[in-house]
C-alpha cells in the first residue's frame, strides 16, 4: 500500500481507510524510519497502522495493521520500546487512555490483535494526551484531561499502571495538550484556553502531589488559544507554541514576557508545531489551511534581533518560511519528525492521508 | 656668384686651418672640421704619405685627371707660398714696434727716485710732531674725564634726591608711566644705599609709589577707564612688582560670574527668537530682549578683549570662558528644542548664538570657537531634525488615538472614517509642513549653515527615511501586532491585543496604503525637486513603499485575525458549553448565530467606513428573502436525502461519497489573498469563521439532536451570509463542509425534516424582525 503523490510534490503518500488525526514517530526503532498512525472513525472499526519507510526512502510500506477498539484522539510511541505505544480514545460519550503492545510475530498472524499493556482507567475525564518520559528508559507517563494532570508509573512486565500523583488545575482552566521538557524532566508545559501552564513534577519525588510551579520560573504564559506546544530539544528554555489566529511564537522561558520570535503561521489556525530533533531552529507547523510549513527560526536571529536594521529583519522574516507543503486536501492535524532520519517528517491530514516528505531540498546552509 | 663663393671659402678655410696647425704643434688640438677624413688621401692630414698618395692617384686616375690635378696643385703651392710671405712680413712689423715701446719706457722711469726720498722724509717729521702734542695734552684729558664722572654721579644723587618730588609731580599729572620709569631707574641705587645715605629719600619715594600703585589699581578695576589705560596700568603694576595674578583672578572671576547673565534661558528662548526675527524686519524695534542680549555679549567680549591685552598670560582662561559660554549656549539650545520649536524660532536662536560666537571669535580667534560651535551646531541641528520628526510622529499618533473608538457608536457612526481622514491629513500635511520647515533651514545663509547644507540635506533625507520606518513600526505597535518591549519597556505592554479596537487596526492598514501611495511619492517628489544636486541617497522611496505595502497587508491581515479571533471566542463558547452527545431536540435557531452575524455586520460597517468598494459587485438577487430560503432548504433536502441513505448503508461509503463529491466539485479556493476592498475583507472574514466553525464541529461528537441543531443553525446562516459576501460558491461550500463535518461526527445522522427546518427558520426570522422593529421603535422614540 504505497503510492507516490501526483504533481510536483516529492512526498510519498499513504492512505488510511478513515479520517485520522494522530501520527507518531517510532523513536525506539533504530533500524527503520517508521511511524504509527491511528484512525478517527466514530462508527467503524478503527485501526493503527505501522508504517515503515523503505531503506531507499522511496516507498512507504505498511508493516502492520492492528484494529483498535475506539477512535483515536492521541497516539504516542514509547521512546524506549518500539512495540509499545499509548492512545487516547473516545467512545463518543467518554474518553479513555491505554498503553498497547504490538504482538511480536504480528507479520505471521492473520489478524494480529494489539495487547493491552495497561489501561489508564483511574483517569476519568476528557483526556487529551499521554506524554512519555522525554528520553531514556523510564516508566513514567503523564496523562492530561481538561483540568487534571496524572503522573503514572508503568510496569510493562506486570501489565499495570499506577497513579503516582495527580493534581488539578482547577475548573477555570481547560487544558488541551502538553509537552514534557527534554532538558528538565521535572517540567511539563500544558496548553490551556488562555495560557500555557508550567507544571513542576519535582515535588512528586517527595510523594507530594504534582504542583503548579509558582516561584523561580514563569508558571504561565498568557496567550489565547494555544493549540500546540513543543520544547526545542536542542536548546534549553526555548519553547514554541502554535496559536489559532496568531501563528507561531518562539519563547525563551527565562524572559517569557514577550516572545523572542514570531512566525506568521497559517492562513487559518496553526494546529501543531514540532521542533526538529536534530537541527536547531528547524520548525514544522501544520494548519487547518491544508498546509504544512517548514520554518527556520535560527538561534542567532532569536538572540540578536534588536541590533539588526529593519531591512535585514524584513528580509529575514521572509526567509523564515523555507517551504510550504500545500498538497493536502484537508486540515493537517498529525505531524511528526523522524528521529532516525531527522530530515524526514510525516504528516497526516484529516482525510486519512499520510505524506512523508524530506526537507533536505529546502534546508538553508546550516 | 654663390656657386663660386663656396669653393673660395673652402679654400680660405683650408688655408686658415693649415696656418693654425702650423702654429699649434699638437695635431690633436686642430679643429675637428679639418680632420673629417684622416685617410691617406688627405693631403693636409698629419699621416699623409706622399708615395702612397701618388700610387693611388696613378692607379685611380687617367692622364687628364692627373694633369688637371697637377695644375691644381701647382697653383695651390704657389698660393701657399705667397701667403707665407705675407705672414712673415706682418710679424716682422709687429716686432719692430714692440722694440720701440720698450725703449721709450726706459727713458720715462729715469727721474722718479729723488721724489720718493723727499716724501719719506716729510712723513717722518709729521709723526714726531704728533707725538709731541699727545704727550703735552695727556694730563688735561685725564682730569676732564674724572670731572665728567663726578658730574654724572652728582647728577644721579640729585635725581635720587629729587625723586619724591618728581614722583609727586607725576602723580599730579597722572604720568604714571614716567613715575614708574624714574622709580625703577632709581631702584638699584636705592637698594644699595637706601638704608644709609638716602633713607629719607627712599621712604618718601616709596610713599609716593604706594600712592601710584593704589591709583593704578583703581584705574585697573574701574570700568570707565579705557582698555588701553587699564592695560597700561596693569603693565606698570607689573613693572612695580605688584602681584597682578591675584588681581587677575579677581577680575576673571567677576567675568565668569557675568556668564550666567548671558545664557539663553530655554524657557524664554522663544521670546528671544521672536524678537530677533521681528527686529530683523524693523530696525526701529531695537530694545527687544535680543538686543539686550546682544549688548551684554558685546560687553562680555569687550571685557575679554581688555583682559586679554591686560593679562596676556590669561588667554587660556579666557578661551575656557568663551568656550564655556558657547557650550552652554548649545546646551540650552538642546533643552529649548526638546519642546516643540518651529524652524523659524530655531533659526532665531541659532542666529543669536552665532552672532555671539562671531563676537567672541573676533576677540579670541585662537579659541577656535567657530570650530567648537560648528561641531555643536551639527549636533544640535541633527537633533532638531530628529526631534521635529519625532514630534510629527507624536502628532500622528495623537490624531489616531484622539478619538475614543471604543465607544459603541464607532461601528454605526463615521468615527473610523473621521479618524482615517484626520490621521491621513496629519501624515500628508505634517510631512509637507516639516519639509517646508527644513527648507527654511536650508535657505538660511548664516555662515555656519551654509557649510552644513550638504550634511543637512543628508539628515533630512535620512530623517524622512527613519521617520517612515519608525512610523511603520509604531503602527505595528499601535495595532498590537508587535510589542514595543524593545523601545519602551512596560509602556504599551499592558495594552494587550484584545484591548486594541479592531477598527483602529483597520484605520492603520488603510493609512499605510495612503502613506505608500500618496505621502511617500509626494515627499520623494519634493526631495528630488529640492535636492536634485545632492548625491545623498539616504531617502529610498521604493524601499519605504515596499515597507508600507507590507505593513498594510500585515495590518489588514491582523484586522481580520483580530475580528475572527473575536468570532472564534463566540464559537468556542458555543461548542464547549453543551454536551453534544446528550443534546436535546432543536427548538429554535441558537442565539450564537445572532452574535456571529452581529460581529460580521460590525466588520461590514467598519470596512465600509475605511475601505473602497471592489470593482466586482455581485448582482443583488431580485427575489425575496423568503423564496430564497426555500430554494436553499430544497437543496439541503437533497443533501439530507443523500445522508439519510448513506446512514442506512455503511458509513464508510458515505465518507467515500463525500470524498468523491469533493473530487468532482470544483476545488473552491477558500484562502484567497485579501484585497483592500470592503468585499474582500468581509468575504475573507466569513470564510475564516466558517472554517473555524467546521474545525470546532470536528472536535465534538453529536447525537442526532446535536446534529440537527447544527443543521438548523447552518441553514439559517446561509441566506444572510450570502447577502454579505461576494464569493457565494465558497460560502456554500464551507457551509456544506460544516454539515458534512457534523454528520461525520454524529452517532446517528437523521436530518431534520425540511418542513420543520423551514418552520423553525421562519420563526427565527419573525423573531429577529420583531426585535429589529422594537429596536427601531426605541431609537425613533428616543
Amino acid at each position: 500500500a504505497q503510492a507516490r503523490m501526483q504533481g510536483g510534490s516529492s512526498g510519498i503518500g499513504y492512505g488510511l481507510k478513515y479520517q485520522a488525526r494522530c501520527i507518531s514517530d517510532v523513536k525506539a526503532d533504530t533500524d527503520y524510519t517508521s511511524f504509527l498512525a491511528g484512525t478517527l472513525s466514530l462508527k467503524e472499526e478503527n485501526e493503527v497502522h505501522l508504517l515503515r519507510l523503505s531503506s531507499g526512502g522511496s516507498e512507504l510500506i505498511c508493516e502492520g495493521l492492528f484494529s483498535h477498539p475506539n477512535e483515536i484522539w492521541d497516539l504516542a510511541s514509547c521512546p524506549f520500546d518500539q512495540r509499545i505505544f499509548s492512545t487516547v480514545f473516545s467512545t463518543g460519550e467518554s474518553f479513555g487512555a491505554a498503553i498497547w503492545q504490538i504482538p511480536e510475530l504480528y507479520g505471521q498472524l492473520n489478524s494480529p490483535q494489539l495487547e493491552r499493556v495497561a489501561s489508564l482507567d483511574a483517569h476519568v475525564g476528557k483526556i487529551n494526551c499521554v506524554l512519555w518520559w522525554p528520553s531514556g528508559r523510564c516508566d513514567k507517563l503523564i496523562s492530561m484531561d481538561e483540568q487534571n494532570i496524572f503522573l503514572w508509573s508503568l510496569d510493562c512486565s506486570n501489565k499495570s499502571a499506577e497513579v503516582l500523583s495527580k493534581d488539578s488545575a482547577g475548573m477555570l482552566h481547560s487544558l488541551s495538550g502538553g509537552a514534557w521538557d527534554p532538558h528538565d524532566v521535572n517540567a511539563v508545559a500544558a496548553t490551556g484556553e488562555s495560557s500555557v501552564q508550567f507544571w513542576d513534577l519535582r515535588t512528586m519525588k517527595y510523594g507530594i502531589s504534582v504542583d503548579l510551579l509558582c516561584s523561580q520560573k514563569v508558571n504561565s504564559i498568557e496567550r489565547a488559544h494555544v493549540r500546540g506546544v513543543d520544547y526545542n530539544p536542542k536548546r534549553e528554555h526555548i519553547l514554541i507554541t502554535a496559536e489559532d489566529e496568531s501563528g507561531i511564537h518562539v519563547w525563551d522561558l527565562r524572559k517569557a514576557k514577550a516572545p523572542v520570535q514570531e512566525l506568521p503561521g497559517h492562513t487559518h489556525w496553526t494546529w501543531a508545531v514540532k521542533c526538529n530533533p536534530e537541527y536547531d531552529g528547524l520548525i514544522l507547523s501544520a494548519g487547518t489551511d491544508s498546509a504544512v510549513n517548514l520554518w527556520y527560526a535560527s538561534a542567532s536571529s532569536t538572540n540578536n534581533k534588536a541590533p539588526e536594521s529593519p531591512v535585514e529583519s524584513t528580509r529575514e522574516r521572509v526567509n523564515l518560511l523555507l517551504n510550504s507543503y500545500t498538497d493536502y486536501e484537508d486540515s493537517v492535524y498529525g505531524l511528526a519528525w523522524s528521529s532516525r532520519e531527522p530530515w524526514v517528517f510525516a504528516s497526516l491530514s484529516y482525510d486519512g492521508r499520510v505524506v512523508i516528505e524530506s526537507v533536505k531540498p529546502f534546508l538553508p546552509r546550516l | 656668384m654663390a656657386t663660386e663663393a663656396a669653393p673660395m671659402d673652402e679654400k680660405a678655410k683650408r688655408m686658415r686651418d693649415l696656418l693654425s696647425s702650423f702654429y699649434t704643434p699638437d695635431p690633436s688640438i686642430s679643429t675637428p672640421t679639418s680632420s673629417i677624413s684622416t685617410s691617406f688621401d688627405n693631403i693636409n692630414g698629419p699621416s699623409f704619405d706622399a708615395d702612397q698618395y701618388m700610387d693611388l692617384m696613378i692607379k685611380k686616375s687617367n692622364l687628364d685627371v692627373l694633369l688637371q690635378r697637377h695644375v691644381q696643385m701647382a697653383a695651390e703651392i704657389k698660393n701657399l707660398d705667397t701667403d707665407l710671405q705675407m705672414l712673415v712680413y706682418e710679424n716682422y712689423n709687429k716686432f719692430i714696434s714692440a722694440t720701440d715701446t720698450i725703449k721709450r719706457m726706459k727713458s720715462n722711469i729715469f727721474g722718479m727716485e729723488g721724489n720718493m726720498d723727499q716724501l719719506l722724509h716729510k712723513i717722518m717729521s709729521v709723526q714726531s710732531r704728533s707725538d709731541g702734542v699727545n704727550t703735552s695734552l695727556f694730563e688735561k684729558r685725564e682730569h676732564i674725564e674724572k670731572l665728567h664722572r663726578t658730574r654724572n654721579l652728582l647728577r644721579k644723587v640729585q635725581f635720587i634726591y629729587d625723586l619724591p618730588a618728581r614722583l609727586q609731580k607725576c602723580i599730579k599729572s597722572e604720568a604714571y608711566g614716567d613715575a614708574v620709569r624714574f622709580y625703577t631707574g632709581a631702584m638699584p641705587i636705592l637698594k644699595v644705599y637706601g638704608d644709609t645715605s638716602f633713607k629719607d629719600c627712599r621712604r618718601a619715594s616709596e610713599e609716593a609709589i604706594e600712592t601710584i600703585i593704589k591709583n593704578l589699581q583703581t584705574k585697573l578695576f574701574s570700568d570707565s577707564e579705557s582698555i588701553q589705560a587699564r592695560a597700561e596700568a596693569a603693565v606698570l603694576l607689573k613693572q612695580l612688582d605688584v602681584p597682578v595674578d591675584s588681581l587677575k583672578d579677581k577680575l576673571l572671576e567677576k567675568l565668569e560670574q557675568s556668564l550666567d547673565g548671558l545664557q539663553i534661558n530655554p524657557d524664554e528662548a522663544s521670546k528671544l527668537a521672536e524678537h530677533n526675527v521681528s527686529s530683523k524686519d524693523e530696525e526701529s524695534n531695537n530694545q527687544g530682549p535680543a538686543k539686550i542680549h546682544e549688548d551684554a555679549v558685546r560687553g562680555f567680549s569687550e571685557a575679554m578683549r581688555a583682559y586679554r591685552e591686560i593679562f596676556p598670560d590669561s588667554e587660556e582662561r579666557l578661551f575656557k570662558l568663551a568656550r564655556a559660554l558657547t557650550t552652554t549656549h548649545f546646551e540650552n539650545m538642546e533643552l529649548y528644542i526638546r519642546k516643540r520649536v518651529s524652524a523659524a524660532d530655531f533659526l532665531g536662536i541659532f542666529r543669536i548664538i552665532w552672532e555671539d560666537v562671531v563676537l567672541m571669535d573676533e576677540v579670541l580667534p585662537e579659541a577656535a570657537l567657530s570650530d567648537l560651535s560648528a561641531e555643536a551646531a551639527q549636533v544640535t541641528l541633527k537633533q532638531f531634525v530628529a526631534r521635529t520628526f519625532s514630534h510629527l510622529q507624536q502628532d500622528i499618533s495623537d490624531t489616531l488615538l484622539k478619538f475614543d473608538i471604543n465607544q459603541k457608536e464607532v461601528v454605526d457612526g463615521e468615527v473610523l472614517k473621521v479618524v482615517l481622514e484626520a490621521s491621513g491629513k496629519a501624515v500628508l500635511q505634517g510631512t509637507t509642513d516639516i519639509f517646508q520647515e527644513f527648507r527654511q533651514l536650508l535657505d538660511e545663509n548664516t555662515g555656519i549653515f551654509v557649510k552644513m547644507n550638504d550634511l543637512l540635506i543628508g539628515w533630512i533625507q535620512k530623517g524622512f527615511q527613519d521617520f517612515f520606518r519608525s512610523l511603520e513600526s509604531h503602527f505595528l505597535v499601535l495595532s498590537g501586532k508587535t510589542s514595543s518591549s524593545n523601545e519602551t519597556e512596560g509602556l504599551v505592554e499592558g495594552k494587550s491585543s484584545e484591548k486594541i479596537h479592531a477598527g483602529l487596526i483597520l484605520v492603520l492598514a488603510q493609512l499605510s496604503v495612503v502613506i505608500e501611495q500618496k505621502v511617500i511619492p509626494r515627499i520623494a517628489e519634493e526631495i528630488t525637486a529640492s535636492f536634485s544636486g545632492g548625491n545623498s541617497q539616504a531617502f529610498i522611496p521604493g524601499e519605504l513603499c515596499r515597507v508600507f505595502h507590507a505593513a498594510s497587508e500585515k495590518l489588514l491581515q491582523h484586522y481580520i485575525d483580530t475580528r475572527t479571533q473575536k468570532i472564534s471566542n463566540v464559537l468556542r463558547k458555543r461548542f464547549k458549553t453543551p454536551n453534544w452527545v446528550k443534546h436535546k431536540e432543536p427548538r429554535e435557531v441558537h442565539m450564537y448565530v445572532d452574535m456571529l452575524l452581529q460581529q460580521l455586520e460590525e466588520v461590514g460597517k467598519e470596512v465600509k467606513q475605511i475601505l473602497p468598494q471592489g470593482t466586482f459587485r455581485k448582482h443583488k438577487r431580485s427575489d425575496s428573502n423568503g423564496s430564497n430560503t426555500t430554494t436553499s432548504s430544497r437543496s439541503t433536502t437533497l443533501h439530507s436525502d443523500k445522508m439519510a441513505r448513506s446512514n442506512s448503508q455503511r458509513a464508510r461509503s458515505q465518507l467515500f461519497e463525500t470524498h468523491l463529491a469533493k473530487l468532482f466539485k470544483q476545488k473552491v479556493e477558500i484562502f484567497t489573498k485579501v484585497e483592500f476592498t470592503q468585499e474582500s475583507v468581509v468575504t475573507t472574514t466569513v470564510k475564516l469563521c466558517l472554517k473555524s466553525l467546521q474545525e470546532y464541529v470536528r472536535l465534538q461528537t453529536f447525537n442526532r439532536s446535536g446534529f440537527q441543531q447544527i443543521q438548523l443553525d447552518i441553514q439559517f446562516l446561509k441566506a444572510p451570509l450570502k447577502e454579505t459576501v461576494e464569493d457565494e460558491a465558497a460560502i456554500d461550500f464551507l457551509l456544506d463542509e460544516v454539515i458534512v463535518a457534523a454528520s461525520e461526527r454524529c452517532l446517528d445522522v437523521t436530518p431534520l425534516e425540511p418542513p420543520i427546518l423551514d418552520k423553525l427558520i421562519q420563526a427565527k426570522l419573525a423573531k429577529s424582525k420583531e426585535h429589529n422593529n422594537n429596536n427601531n421603535k426605541t431609537t425613533v422614540s428616543s
